[in-house]
This record gives C-alpha cells, structure tokens and sequence, in this order.
C-alpha cells in the first residue's frame, strides 16, 4: 500500500506536450481514475508512474521516496494493459508466474500465489491453456491475476476493459471494483470512458491538454463542474449548451434567448448571478434535467418551456428527444411514452436548480 | 404472382466442360505446368549429371537421362575430400550467421526500441548492404594480407558477419516493431532487466523471424562465391568455389559438378521450403510483409 | 540480471543499475557499428591512400602520386566498356525479368489446384547459388553436351552448333538467359505478393463501375503495387550492377573483354594483375558512381510516392 505523489509533472514528446504541470496526491487505498479524452496525457501519466517514460521535469513519489531515477522493476509497481500484455508461448500459470519468477520467489511460494490469485479471479481451471485459447474476458482477468499475484504496492491500470464488449465491461468494472474494496491497495487507473471512471473511482481526475481540468469525488464533478470541459465531458449524453443572455427583470434574473425564449433563474442563486446581468451567458443543462410538464408539479425553480420535436429516439425505458431552442439543437431524456412522433408540440419543464451558466470568455462556471 | 414471370427467367446454368470459366481454368493450367517445367529443366539437368556414367555425361547429342542411375560420382568426391568443401561451407556460413544473428539482432532492438541515431543510423547499415561486394573485398583483401588473414576461417567468417549484418538488422528491426511493446514494458515491471526481457520476452516473440532472417542470411553466405574466390586458397575452400575447380582447361567434369551442385543445393531447397511463409519478406528486404 | 550487472550492482548499488539502464541502447548497437567500421572504413581509407600512391605487380612506389591512377582510368577505354556493359545489361534484363515475372504473377494469382506447389518449384533458380546457375547454364549452352542446340536442331531439321560462349553474337544472350532464368522467379514472387495484397474492394468497384479489366490493371493495381515494384526494382538494380558470378561461371569476361562487368574488371585488375593503385581508384570510382545513382533513384522513388 502506497500514497502517491507527483509534483510539477512535464513531459513532451517531439513538438507534442503530453503533461504539463500535473500534481497529484493520492492516499494510500484510494481508487484513482485519471479520466479525458484522447491525447489529454493520462496514458502518459501512468507510464510516467509505471518509469516507462522519464519526465522531463518533476517528482514521482511512492511513500515518500522520489522514484524519478528507478528503473521500473525497483519501483514495485503492477500493471494491467490494455492490449493485456499477455506472453502468447506461455500458458497462463506461466504468465502469472512471470513477475515472481523475475523476483526470484520459491517455486513452492510461486505455486501457492497463483493457485491463490486464478481462485480469486475464478480462472483456476485455465491456468494449463495458452493465451490465444482464452476469451477476451478470460485472457483480461489472467492479466489482472499478474499483477495482483505480486503484492505490489501500487497498481496500475491503462484501459483494461476498452477491448471487450460492453456487456462483459460491466462484469469486469464490478470485479475491479469488489478486488479494490478486498485487496485496498493503491489504484490508478487510466480510461477515456467517464462512466467508467465515475461507477469506479473514489476519485476522478479529469485531464484535459495534458492538465488536471477538475479532480474530486465523482459526483462532486458531476454536479459541481468547475468548467465547461468538465460539465460536457462528464455525463451521456452529454450536457447541453445553449448562448444565452442573463437579463435582469424587476427583482428576478432569467436566462434568455435569442428568440425571446426566457427561463426563470431560482431565487437561490439570483444573489450569486446579480452581478452579470446584461451579459453573454452559455445556459447548461443535462438531459435528464428536462422533463415534460406535468399538472401539479409545482416544485421550486421549475422553468416552462414549449418545444416542436425534431427525432425520436426510444430506448425503451426513456426516450431520447431533440428539439431547437434558439436554433440549437438541444436533447432532452423524457419517460417512455412522453413523445408520440416528430413535429409534436410539446411543453416542457427545465430544472434550473441543476442547470448551469457559464462564462463564454473564460468557459468557468459561474 | 411474380412466381409466374420469375419460372420464365429461370438462368438454366450451362454444362461445366461448356462455360469459358472451365476453359481459362485449363488454359491457366496448362500455361502454369509448361513454365515450371521450363524453369525446373536446367536444374534437372545440371543434377541428373551426377548420375551419368562418363560416356553418357559426353554423349553428343546429349543424352536426357541415365540407363541406369549410378552413385559413382558421390563416391569419387568423398574419396577425394572434395566433399569437405562442404564442412567448410557449413563452418563459415554457420558461424557468421549465428555471430550476425546476435549482433545484428540487438543492433535491432536498439534501432526499433529506442530509434537510437533515428532514422539516419539505420539506412546508413541497410546502405553498407547496396555497396558491390568486389568493392568490398578489394580494400579488405589488402588488409587481410597484411594480418595474415588470407584463408583463414576468421577472416572469412568476419567479413560474412559484416556483409550479413546490414541484412539482418533492417530485417530485425521489421520483425521487433511487429511485436506488441506492452509484452516488454509489462516485464520490466514485473521486475526482469533489459538483458532478461530481450531473452525472455523480445527474443520468443520474435523467433520465427529470427529463424526466417537466420536461414536467409545463411543462403548468402552458403551461396556466396566472390568473396570466397579471393579470400579462400587451399584450407577453407568453399563448396561455390569448389564448384568452379571442376571447369579444366582440358574438359569440364560436369558429373562432379551436378554432384556438388546437388550436395550444396539440397539443403537450402529444404530450409527455404520450410520458410516459405517468410521467403517474400525476406528477400524484399521486408517491403512486403506477406 | 546478467552476471556482470549483478556484481556491478552489488558493487555500486543502485546507480550503476541505473547507469546500464540508460546505456542499453547503446551497448546494443555498439557491436553492429563496430564490425561495420572494421570492414568498413579501416580498409576503404586504406584504399584512398592506396588510389593516390603507384603499387603495381612490378613495385610499391607509396609516395604521393596525385591524381595519376585516376587520369588514368578515365581514358582507360576497357574500364568504361565494362561499366557500359553493366548499365546495357541492366537496361535490357531488368525489363524482360519485370515482365515475365508480371505475367507469371498474374498467372498464379487466383486459386488453382496446387498453386502452392507451383509457386514453390518456381521459386528454385532464385535460391540456388549464381555460380551453380551460371555452370548449368554453361552446360546448357555447351556446342556439343548440351540440349539447347539439340532441341534448335529439332525444329530446323539439322544439326545446329552454334559455340553459344564463344561466339560474339550470341555470349549476350546466354548471359541474358541465365540471369533471367535465376531471377525472374524473384520478381514473380515479389509481384505475386504485391497483386495479393492489392484492396480487392477497389477492384470490385471498378468492376461495378463498369471499367475493362486492362484498365483496371493500370489504374488501380499498379499504382497500388508501386512502392513495391519500386523496392524490387531497385534491389535487383544493384544486384544486377554487381553482377559477377554468373558471367564468371559462363564466360569470364569472354570472348576478349567482350562481356566484361565492372565486377569482372576490378578482379582481374585487382587480383590476377595485382594492379593495386589502379584497382583502388577504380573501386572508389565506382562507389561514387553508385551512390549518385542510388540517391538519384530513391528521390525518384520518393516522389513518386
């Protein structure tokens, strides 16, 4: 078990910045999630932990101790790949067996870890077949029992689950997830999926152009994006954007449209958002904040909205709908019988206690 | 109700021996079967020579094959030594590979795994290959007389090592960027050194290119004849040039020469048959990878 | 850990671990670039000095001589004529053995029983060795042993004995035969490889679009095959500028310096006339010479890509 440091992390490749000024503590037992886009640097990030790359400038710390000048196999770290990073002349014993072998653990030590490490993962009958007789799943968890086999006390992770399909990626996220909580050990894991990341992470940390955008604990992120990035990348389908004006109105503020299209901004934050009155505004909303008007509902700081459906998009418990305000197309997910076909007028309600407004010069939320 | 007008149209598909598929078949067939026979004759006929009797190797018009298939031939070339042509091929082919193999092979890794020099350094080697080996062996010829070198195994074997080198290291070199890199970061940190991934892991992964390049680089030096010619006197001779001792001012021995041919040719039939799979990257320097 | 590094760590602890760690790349290559320098460049700087002194059969004069040995070869009409008939040689064998290697491809590119044994007996010329080649050959051609002149004998109804090596007007073309014998079946291999590997999807839309099969041949599969057809090219260009073996087995340069090559040339100037200077500026000559033909070539190749 470990706490990781990094400090004022760089790294470049030819002409490209990879990671620039990246720091990071992590306590030890935490399950961290280094989640962005591709390109974003947190594959990078990883390899720099695992010493696969040298940074160009600062400080990897594991429990105090600057690793900076170790090579990889003095760092006692493990690592998952994506591509599995299984040795196809070996069977799987063999394979799980690699790292203690290059350890020079005793053969009847060497035994007794994977025998333990294949019942854990539930691959205790394969460890007598070559990689290549293995499923995707299969040849996934022999990947994990290498590196769990070894007790390292650091754990990384570099998209493990993006090659299998989406339903054994939810079986596996679940076992990630159960092996964390039995083994407590210090996890980084690295993936561009941010459901994975928010059902997996005690904390994400998103990188966005090779700098942290926001880290915290996933919900934290999810409801309090500091930034337009964050507030986009997070959630599916993604939020919302709509160019607005936050106009003042006797004692109330509203957001709106270039059409005309006003919505009531909550008393709650009419103290927070005074101040920009009259300005340009990016109006945010989730999907799932978007509901259809229902008789009675009279809960705070629920905004109408008349909307003509443009598509339909029934996924059988909810249903998809995009329609245009202000000329922008914006998604809403309705319950499943809301909508009937395209070019329907409906009315809609808008949480604005959930929606958010952004500074269209410095993309912060306000 | 389109059943009716559809049973009209119904395509009644000719015999087999009617259609010009057939036909082009047969014709491509028969092309293919007249080709190789031409190509195969030649070889056919330097080694069926081995199995004449004199009479019939010096028969005018010549004669197309033997009454009766004789070994006397082998039999001569084994009772005068010529057969330790062979020996001497199989030692100096043999340990330049294995010595190119090696050096050639981490020179690789070094160039696919860290683009050590870039991309400079490695057409700097592969260009070594493009120079004419009698431009080669003039200048090394001199060197060599003047240590002594001259028909010794060590001089033949190094020179065979450097041609081979530049070869081996640009096919390698294709051979390592094909194998995942994740299988080498994954043992280093599980612990193994550098030395020990290049022999646990870069190594397997990469063996049958490396039994493919080996058998080729082989086939160059077994084959070699010019730097042999000059290089080899009386201890080392090699079996090309043994070949040509057998070209007499008087008369040609063609019998000892289809026996030679058959003994120095045979076993690379069988190596390349075994890395056919292999053959087209091989000797397109990798440019197709099959 | 290797022994060495083992001890070293010991020694040194961690650091030094460190230090080789840093350093494999280069302790791997060292090696390669060590033996190539040795045979490299220690004798090619041994055959500039050589090319400016005057050592001959007769005597070592190492004193300075200039640019004698180099005015010299360029008014040595015989060194020209055999860098002449390398070039022609090459002209004239590179396009037969292009072609009938295109025409075999194609022959062998679709499925037909036994097509792998086909291709695996097509491929025997080229892996056996040039100068057991160039004496089958010679025993081909032989006047009186060999079958050439007997099967000519039989379609003209008499007795034919042409002396194929000896005769003026036909040692070419026994040379040509034989080198278009051994290495056709390379380029056929190669271009087999290259039609395989072509997009059949681009195909069949041309096919759809209603394009003729001529056409779709020049213009799809060989643009498609170009870097390969370049590749095979070029190797056999300069396999073909180092020609040797076979015209050693064959003629030796005969009749006369009749079909004498660079290669030829340089060996009995180096190694049966012992004409050291001269051999050395020849050899510098003739790197020169190729490397402006290589660069010149891969410019092309380059933009043609």
């Amino acid at each position: 078990m470990a706490r990781l440091r990094i400090t004022g992390l760089y790294k470049s490749y030819d002409s490209v910045q990879a990671v620039r000024g990246v720091d990071l503590d992590i306590p030890e037992g935490e399950f961290a999630v280094l989640v962005g886009p591709s390109g974003c640097g947190k594959s990078t990030m990883l390899r720099t932990i695992a010493g696969l790359e040298e940074p160009d400038a600062g400080t990897i710390e594991i429990d105090g101790e600057i690793v900076n000048d170790l090579p990889p196999r003095s760092r006692d770290v493990a690592m998952v790949f994506q591509n599995y990073a299984l040795y196809p002349y070996m069977k799987v014993f063999d394979n799980i067996a690699f790292g203690l072998r290059a350890r020079k653990f005793p053969a009847g030590e060497i035994k007794e870890r994977v025998l333990a490490a294949a019942a854990t993962l539930n691959i205790s009958g394969l460890l007598d077949r070559l990689p290549r007789q293995l499923s995707g799943g299969e040849r996934q968890r022999v990947a994990i029992g290498r590196a769990i086999v070894r007790d390292a006390r650091l754990f990384l992770f570099d998209e493990p689950l993006s090659n299998l399909d989406a339903q054994l990626r939810e079986e596996m996220r679940l076992e990630i997830k159960e092996l964390h909580q039995r083994l407590g050990k210090t996890m980084i894991y690295v993936t561009h999926d941010q459901i994975e990341a928010r059902t997996l992470a005690d904390r994400v940390v998103l990188l966005n152009n090779g700098r942290i955008e926001q880290e915290g604990a996933p919900l934290d992120l999810f409801e309090r994006p500091v930034n337009r990035f964050v507030a986009g990348f997070l959630g599916s389908p993604s939020m919302n954007f709509i160019p607005a004006r936050l106009v003042a109105a006797d004692e109330s503020l509203a957001v709106t449209f270039e059409d005309g299209t006003a919505l009531a901004v909550p008393a709650a934050a009419y103290e927070r958002l005074a101040g920009r009155s009259g300005h340009d505004v990016i109006f945010g909303v989730r999907t799932e904040h978007i509901s259809r008007a229902r008789d009675g509902d009279t809960r705070e700081g629920l905004a109408p909205l008349s909307a003509t459906i443009d598509v339909v998009q029934p996924t059988g418990s909810r249903t998809y709908v995009t329609f245009r305000l202000s000329g922008t197309p914006v998604m809403a997910e309705l319950r499943a019988h809301d909508v009937e076909h395209p070019g329907q007028r409906i009315e809609l309600d808008v949480d604005m206690n959930r929606a958010i407004l952004i500074d269209p010069e410095t993309d912060l939320v306000l | 109700m389109t059943g009716e007008t559809r049973a009209d149209a119904v395509y009644v598909p000719k015999d087999w021996w009617l259609r010009r598929r057939t036909w082009t078949y047969v014709g491509r067939y028969a092309a293919a079967i007249v080709i190789t026979l031409l190509f195969l004759f030649p070889v056919y006929w330097i080694f069926i020579m081995a199995f004449k009797t004199p009479e019939e190797v010096f028969a005018s018009p010549p004669i197309w094959y033997p009454a009766q298939i004789q070994f006397k031939t082998f039999a001569v070339l084994f009772r005068d030594g010529d057969v330790g042509t062979i020996g001497n091929s199989l030692i100096t082919a043999g340990v330049s590979t294995v010595l190119a193999m090696f050096f050639g092979t981490i020179a690789a890794y070094s160039l696919a795994r860290f683009r050590t020099g870039g991309e400079n350094l490695a057409i700097w080697i592969i260009s070594q290959r493009m120079i004419p080996p009698i431009v080669i062996i003039f200048p090394v010829f001199l060197v060599y007389v003047f240590f002594g070198w001259v028909d010794t195994f060590q001089g033949l074997i190094l020179l065979y090592t450097a041609f081979n080198l530049p070869y081996v290291t640009w096919m390698m070199r294709g051979y390592i960027e094909d194998i995942p890199i994740e299988l080498e970061q994954s043992a280093l940190v599980d612990g193994w050194s550098r030395w020990q991934v290049l022999l646990r892991v870069v190594f397997p992964m990469a063996r049958a290119g490396l039994f493919a390049t080996a058998v080729f680089t082989f086939i160059f030096a077994w084959n070699d004849f010019i730097f042999a010619l000059v290089l080899t006197r009386v201890e080392i001779t090699t079996y090309p040039v043994q070949v040509t001792s057998f070209f007499g001012q008087q008369q040609t021995f063609w019998a000892k020469i289809g026996a030679m041919s058959i003994l120095g040719t045979l076993p690379i039939f069988f190596a390349v048959a075994l890395f056919q799979r292999y053959l087209v990257r091989g000797i397109s320097l990798g440019a197709i990878k099959g | 850990m290797t022994v060495s590094t083992k001890i070293a760590a010991g020694l040194f602890g961690k650091r030094v671990d460190a230090f080789t760690d840093r350093n494999f790349k280069y302790l791997l290559i060292a090696p390669a670039i060590f033996i190539l320098l040795l045979i490299g460049i220690f004798p090619l700087i041994n055959l500039v000095v050589a090319s400016f002194q005057d050592i001959t059969i007769l005597g070592e004069d190492k004193s300075f001589q200039g640019l004698l040995n180099y005015k010299r070869l360029f008014s040595d009409a015989r060194m020209w004529e055999s860098l002449l008939h390398t070039v022609l040689f090459m002209a004239v064998a590179l396009p037969i053995e292009l072609l009938l290697g295109t025409v075999m491809a194609l022959l062998l590119l679709e499925k037909m029983w036994g097509r792998q044994i086909f291709i695996a007996l097509l491929i025997i010329p080229t892996v056996i060795a040039p100068i057991v080649a160039g004496a089958t050959w010679r025993l081909m051609f032989d006047n009186r042993f060999g079958p050439i002149n007997q099967v000519l004998g039989w379609f003209k109804g008499e007795p034919v004995n042409i002396v194929w090596i000896v005769n003026s007007s036909y040692v070419w073309a026994a040379i040509l035969a034989t080198e278009v014998w051994q290495w056709t079946p390379f380029m056929f291999l190669i271009l087999l490889a290259g039609f395989s590997n072509v997009d059949r999807t681009q195909v069949e839309a041309a096919q759809i679009d209603g394009a003729s099969n001529l056409r779709i041949f020049f213009k799809i599969v060989i643009p498609a095959i170009r870097p390969v057809l370049a590749i095979a090219l070029l190797i056999r260009a300069l396999d073909l500028f180092r020609l040797f073996d076979i015209v050693w087995a064959l003629t030796r340069g005969g009749p006369g310096t009749m079909t004498e090559t660079i290669s030829t040339f340089t060996y009995v100037k180096g190694f049966e006339q012992f004409d050291t200077s001269y051999t050395s500026a020849v050899a510098i000559v003739v790197v020169v010479l190729l490397s402006i033909a290589v660069i010149f070539a891969l410019r092309r190749v380059e933009i043609a890509r």
